[in-house]
């Protein structure tokens, strides 16, 4: 099974201060560390398996300048054969993206398309989905479980309130990767070090015969929610802040 | 060291094993885990690298060194278990808590999965002001805080104590801020030696960025890393043709710079106030077993006024291991029964102990839990050397 698998690389935001850059439509990103989409190391891992159990090659492609191909390289060091660079800047939006990684993917030799199901930046989880449809090959998304078949693949979704659906799905397919459908291995530095001599192919957009397509979406203004005004901090010493709580509880008609 | 496949007799010299057993003796887990480094030698020797994913017990190895230590043929079991950890690392297969702090590592620069801006959050509270040596400030010493000091919100205490105490005695030190790396001792011990190398490479050239030459640590661990692991990988990496600085650190824990102080004056118990507790003194592994440092830190005890300072029965190079090393902050293991600090901190009551002076961040961290757990939260004090400082000095 041939698989190609689609990457990003995004700020780790879970923990970090994040705030708004001067021009109100990008955040400042200077104090934040980058790393490969979490969703989208599951896709890698998840390809590296179905390579395992079976035959055939895993390729992973991501858009963006040089700075990018760390994630490439690293998924390469966890067991990929090819990784695929388009250079370009970001694309604008979502739709801008599916165009252009469709119109790289529809001339390569594959069986199955991985997506992560979104990515830590934007959360979208539309990029796989659109992508599917240009190249009009079923899919499924949020999927946590794959076991392949003859010419098929038994799909498991995740659906909500703790339920799954399970799917036949005909190859050549798309799936876009929940987290937890594995255990994603770790990739050491020695590891990176020697996948240096594994293929990693630059393309432009010329390259690949991309369109230019207007952007469905444009970003107006990016700012942080307010602070709200209902939130009262309640000091004093333990035994007054206990009272001062005790009277709220009971003026609001909690007992 | 990086151990290519079925080459761990070579490596480590493992056919000088006579399995006496003496490590197996010694490990201060085998009695409560399945860890039997006897038997994983014995595996060294036969080059079965194919049978270690079947150990999961190679992660409880605390890194103690004690079987090193005991070794009648001056073999180096505890190297061993980091080789196959390595061999484990470069498969990939390894326990998840282990693989997110070294992704953590390479990421944000510590393994414990926080961002490197916040790296020095803990100097918000702090009235005294500290040199930065990455803004350009000049200082004598680099006061290496580390990565458990510098998150940990308990052990952050430390480092605070370090800059009040250091900056009244007149040491002229400062520190890296959010600048600061990781010293990489925790790596390399959970065995990602490339991870190690790179960390060798940035921080040599970082200390040469900004003259830093003078080093004193909180932690035993990077006090270790940076005496007796860096130069050799340095050599290591030279010959590999990188580009390393020629610079010759001169690292010293901080219990050997306030030895130093009081042998110059300027440290006496007539700078401190009483302190009534009856304290016992914890030596950390990495102090004590594998760097013999054990008078320092009883110095500074012994001249604090009021304090009656007591000795565990097994003390110094006997001490019982508190199993916060060789990774385990990071890996729970696969070890049931009593955990050591619980038996450590029992130790203390039985011996009417106020106050367990430590010297580690790692040994505050897993005492402080024993003390909470085994129930001394109101007779007894877990506190790093600088604390207790911290509080006498006038």
């Amino acid at each position: 099974m041939d698989v190609i698998v689609c990457v990003k690389k995004v700020p780790d935001t879970a923990e970090a201060d994040v705030s708004v850059g001067a021009g109100g439509r990008e955040i400042n990103k200077e104090r934040l560390t980058f790393a490969i989409n979490e969703w989208d190391n599951y896709a890698v891992e998840e390809a590296i398996r179905l390579k395992e159990e079976d035959e055939g090659t895993v390729t992973v492609v991501t858009v963006g300048g040089k700075d990018k191909e760390d994630i490439l390289r690293r998924s390469l060091a966890m067991g990929a054969d090819k990784a695929i660079r388009l250079d370009m800047e970001d694309p604008e939006d979502s739709f801008v993206l599916a165009n252009v990684l469709y119109t790289l993917i529809k001339d390569q030799k594959f069986d199955l398309v991985l997506f992560g199901a979104q990515s830590g930046d934007f959360n979208s989880g539309v990029t796989g989905v659109m992508v599917a449809r240009m190249l009009g090959i079923s899919h499924a998304a949020m999927v946590n479980g794959i076991e392949v078949l003859d010419g098929r693949t038994k799909t498991s979704r995740e659906l909500e309130g703790g339920l799954n659906e399970i799917y036949e799905i005909k190859l050549p397919a798309l799936f876009t990767i929940q987290t937890g459908i594995n255990e994603p291995r770790y990739v050491s530095i020695s590891g990176i070090r020697k996948a240096r001599k594994k293929e990693l192919k630059v393309m432009t957009p010329a390259d690949v015969g991309v369109t230019e397509v207007k952007p469905m979406l444009s970003l107006e203004k990016m700012y942080l929610p307010p602070p709200g005004k209902i939130a009262e901090i309640i000091g004093g010493s333990p035994e007054e802040a206990a009272a001062k709580l005790a009277s709220l509880l009971k003026e609001k008609g909690a007992f | 060291m990086e151990v290519e496949e079925g080459n761990f007799d070579e490596a480590y010299d493992v056919y000088a094993c006579m399995q006496c057993g003496k490590c197996t003796g010694s490990c201060a887990v085998s009695l409560r885990s399945d860890l039997n480094i006897r038997e994983l030698m014995r595996i060294a020797i036969l080059n079965e690298n194919g049978e270690l994913e079947k150990h999961e017990e190679i992660w409880d190895c605390t890194s103690c060194g004690i079987c090193t230590v005991r070794c009648p043929r001056d073999l180096k079991p505890a190297e061993v278990i980091v080789g196959m950890r390595s061999s484990l690392v470069e498969g990939g297969t390894i326990p998840i808590t282990v693989r997110d702090a070294l992704e953590s590592v390479g990421t944000n620069n510590n393994p414990w999965g926080r961002p490197k801006s916040k790296r020095a959050e803990w100097l918000e509270d702090l009235d005294v002001k500290v040199k930065n040596i990455s803004e350009g400030e000049d200082a004598e010493y680099l006061l290496y805080i580390g990565c458990t000091a510098s998150y940990d919100p308990r052990i952050q205490s430390v480092s605070r104590a370090a800059i009040n105490v250091l900056t009244k005695l007149g040491v002229d030190f400062g520190i890296l801020g959010e600048e600061e790396p990781c010293c990489g001792s925790e790596p390399r011990m959970m065995g990602e030696t490339g991870l190690f190398e790179m960390l060798v490479e940035d921080n040599l050239n970082l200390f040469d960025e900004f003259s830093i030459s003078k080093i004193i640590t909180l932690s035993p661990h990077a006090y270790n890393t940076f005496v007796n692991d860096y130069p050799e990988c340095a050599k290591r990496l030279k010959e590999d043709d990188a580009e390393i600085p020629d610079i010759e650190l001169e690292v010293k824990h901080y219990t050997q710079i306030l030895e130093e102080l009081i042998d110059d004056g300027r440290l006496d118990g007539e700078m401190m106030n009483e302190f009534s507790e009856t304290v016992i003194y914890h030596d950390p592994c990495y102090l004590g077993k594998r760097n013999n440092i054990f008078e320092p830190p009883r110095k500074i005890l012994n001249i604090i006024p009021g304090a009656r300072c007591i000795e565990f029965d097994r003390r110094e190079d006997r001490s019982l291991c508190c199993e916060g090393g060789g990774g385990r902050m990071w890996a729970e293991g696969t070890g049931t029964g009593e955990r050591n600090s619980i038996i450590r901190v029992n130790d203390a009551n039985r011996d009417e102990a106020t106050v367990i002076a430590v010297a580690c961040p790692f040994c505050l961290s897993t005492l402080e839990d024993a003390r909470a757990t085994a129930g001394y939260e109101e007779t007894m004090r877990v506190m790093d050397i600088f604390e207790i400082l911290d509080e006498v000095l006038k």
